[in-house]
């Protein structure tokens, strides 16, 4: 089996290297490896259900050990046309705030299922994410795709995550949330994208989440990514057209490996005219993942945020520091902690967080 | 030893650069911005109002410093924008987009308010509010649900402050959904006439107003009425709400109270709306708007 496995790494590696960028579970691990989402991920702009090369990079390359009798045939495949995978996060942690008692719990994060049915190979194909758990189900992604998401144009239409920057594992991070954009905000209407060697494209048109309720206006989202083994830099904007007034959102971001670190840069800017007077924001991030061992990731991370650039005295930052281990395939351990500093008359604006995540995947 | 070295070096390279960017970026000292981090009115303190069962104080101690952080301005999530200006407006009596059986904020039923149910963490759909507790931020406590629980079973009453400003004014249009802004690309089910005032459900039914649709290039003006069923929205006495009998087709449109109503169109105290746009039978136009159907 050891053999086997030894063999997998080797014709990952091989595939690797023939692709002109290959995959992603989290940001991080693309630009580690010189990867484009699409090379791990059924999605081409990344996030949920991993394709079978990303499965086997998972259980292959990603934890400290590998065990001979676990996952060894699976590929989340169930038929040659069926896919299915998941991810179950669950949590313990510790929030500090200023004059306030701390609090702490566990909890069910999230536990997501995802599927991807294809009806014409390589042309045309259906995927679903579906959260089950908190709650009740909800939807996140479900659309139909046209067109290879390989190498070429694609088209798909239904209800997706757009594409913006870093597509972050943590959805409170200051640039997705001051953005907007992340993968609690998934939109309906069509894509269309681009791929071909190191670049990678896409052009959207959704309803946009301000006209929810008005059924009027819409939103126009683009991104271009360009990538290269070592490095890579993506521009992406937004504009929503809306009664309650416009919204511009620009964002620059960028990835560099330097020996066993990975880097990762964003900076966005937001104009957003459906706030009294029209108010400008900004946020940053800059992120480095350290992997010390094979299985084993330091992540720091230091974070910027002015809520309204024309106001003085009101920026906000934010550090972290998160070590994560992924001991076997299909299960990550992660230990944080992380600091907010704001303004001194705002409490949540300074809490202090503790985190323990247990990650099962497949 | 050399190995440990070459082993610890990126590392201290990373926090080297972490360590500049900390230097770099510091949070701000908060001079001249009261809690939430707005710039002080002249004599404002800056202090947060104690935190009881009065929307004033649950809109500074909870909705503008924790949900408005991703509720606000043109990127709200399901367009809930809970910043001072819109919340009351966009919570009470309106329906949840996510389950639109039931009200965001349901006056007097704080169990079937989705409110609640989003911040209690049993919502038929999606994550517990305030998005990543208790993971990423703290979950609300129970005893500061407690408070808009209590503010919802008092009936949902609106801003103190803003009731005594406009105490005086006359009755008058705040807001319409759909308005005249960007074509809708759907039919709207209903339409929404938000007033500044409660409005007085005997004097209203659906001879107040009615929609018209426009022969656009006509010369005078010539529309059609449209049958709709207008009624006082129960749970917001200031939201009126006009129903479509059918789909609206392509077309312009605009919201006309009939001639003679203005008189009878009342709040409770018994002021009279203010008189919008005449039209060319004199009747009072108070919004337009346009529907674009997508082939």
């Amino acid at each position: 089996m050891i053999q086997r496995l030894t063999i997998a790494a080797l014709m990952l590696a091989i595939v690797g290297l023939l692709r002109t960028a290959p995959a992603e579970a989290e940001p991080y691990l693309a630009v580690m490896t010189g990867y484009k989402c699409n090379v791990c991920h059924v999605n081409p702009t990344g996030g949920g259900l991993r394709n079978e090369f990303g499965v086997t990079y998972a259980k292959v390359l990603l934890p400290a050990e590998t065990i001979d009798n676990a996952l060894d045939s699976w590929t989340g495949k169930i038929t040659d046309r069926l896919q299915v995978g998941g991810d179950l996060r669950t949590d313990w942690s510790r929030d500090t705030a200023p004059n306030s008692p701390s609090q702490q719990a566990f909890a069910l994060e999230q536990f997501r299922v995802y599927a991807n049915l294809t009806l014409i190979p390589d042309r045309l194909g259906i995927y679903v994410d579906e959260q089950i758990a908190p709650n009740g189900t909800q939807n996140e992604e479900a659309y139909v795709r046209y067109g290879s998401t390989t190498d070429g144009f694609y088209a798909k239409g239904g209800q997706f995550y757009l594409p913006f920057g870093w597509r972050l594992q943590d959805q409170t991070a200051f640039v997705r949330e001051v953005t907007g954009i992340s993968m609690t905000t998934p939109d309906k209407g069509i894509e269309l994208g681009y791929e071909h060697a190191a670049w990678s494209a896409q052009f959207d048109v959704t309803n946009g989440a301000a006209n929810a309720t008005t059924g009027s206006g819409y939103e126009v989202t683009t991104q271009v990514v360009y990538t290269k083994p070592i490095w890579r830099v993506g521009i992406a904007g937004s504009s929503t057209q809306s009664n309650i007034g416009d919204r511009h959102v620009g964002g620059l971001f960028a990835g560099l490996r330097t020996g066993p670190i990975a880097w990762l840069a964003e900076g966005d800017l937001v104009h957003d005219q459906s706030l009294p007077g029209g108010r400008s924001l900004a946020a940053g991030l800059l992120e480095a993942d350290w992997r010390v061992l094979k299985g084993h990731n330091l992540k720091l991370t230091a974070e910027y945020q002015d809520p309204d650039r024309h106001v003085s005295n009101d920026q906000q930052t934010r550090y972290s520091f998160v070590y994560e281990y992924t001991p076997l395939p299909g299960l990550q351990l992660r230990a944080g902690y992380r600091h907010y500093f704001g303004i001194p008359q705002n409490n949540t604006q300074n809490q202090q967080l503790i985190l323990m995540e247990l990650h099962g995947y497949f | 030893m050399d190995s440990i070295t070459s082993l610890m070096r990126p590392a201290a390279r990373a926090c080297l650069v972490l360590a500049s960017l900390v230097i770099a970026a510091c949070a701000g000292n908060g001079e001249g911005l009261d809690a939430n981090g707005r710039p002080l009115v002249p004599g404002g303190t800056g202090s947060l109002p104690p935190l009881s069962a009065d929307f004033d104080s649950i809109q500074a101690n909870i909705f503008t410093p924790i949900c408005s952080v991703c509720h606000m301005g043109g990127g709200a999530p399901e367009g809930l924008r809970l910043d001072a200006g819109d919340s009351f407006n966009l919570l009470v009596g309106v329906p949840s987009t996510e389950v639109p059986s039931l009200m965001r904020v349901k006056p007097g039923d704080p169990d079937n308010s989705y409110i609640i149910q989003k911040l209690e963490g049993h919502a038929a759909v999606g994550s517990q509010m305030p998005f990543g507790c208790p993971t990423t931020q703290p979950c609300l406590t129970t005893s500061t649900i407690a408070f808009i629980r209590q503010w919802i079973t008092d009936g949902a009453q609106p801003s103190a402050a803003a009731a005594t400003v406009h105490a005086a004014a006359p009755l008058a249009v705040t807001s319409v959904v759909p308005d005249g802004g960007e074509p809708v690309s759907a039919p709207p089910p209903q339409i929404m006439i938000a007033f500044n005032h409660d409005l007085d459900v005997t004097q209203i039914d659906s001879r107040s107003m009615h929609i018209e649709k426009l022969s656009p290039g006509a010369s005078p003006v010539a529309s059609e009425i449209v049958p709709a069923r207008v009624t006082v929205s129960s749970a917001n006495p200031r939201a009126l709400m006009v129903w479509p009998s059918l789909p609206l087709p392509s077309g312009h449109y605009r919201l006309v109270i009939d001639a003679g109503s203005p008189s009878r169109f009342s709040d409770v105290a018994g002021r009279s709306v203010a008189v919008g746009v005449p039209n060319e039978l004199g009747q009072s136009v108070i919004s337009t708007f346009v529907v674009e159907v997508l082939p």
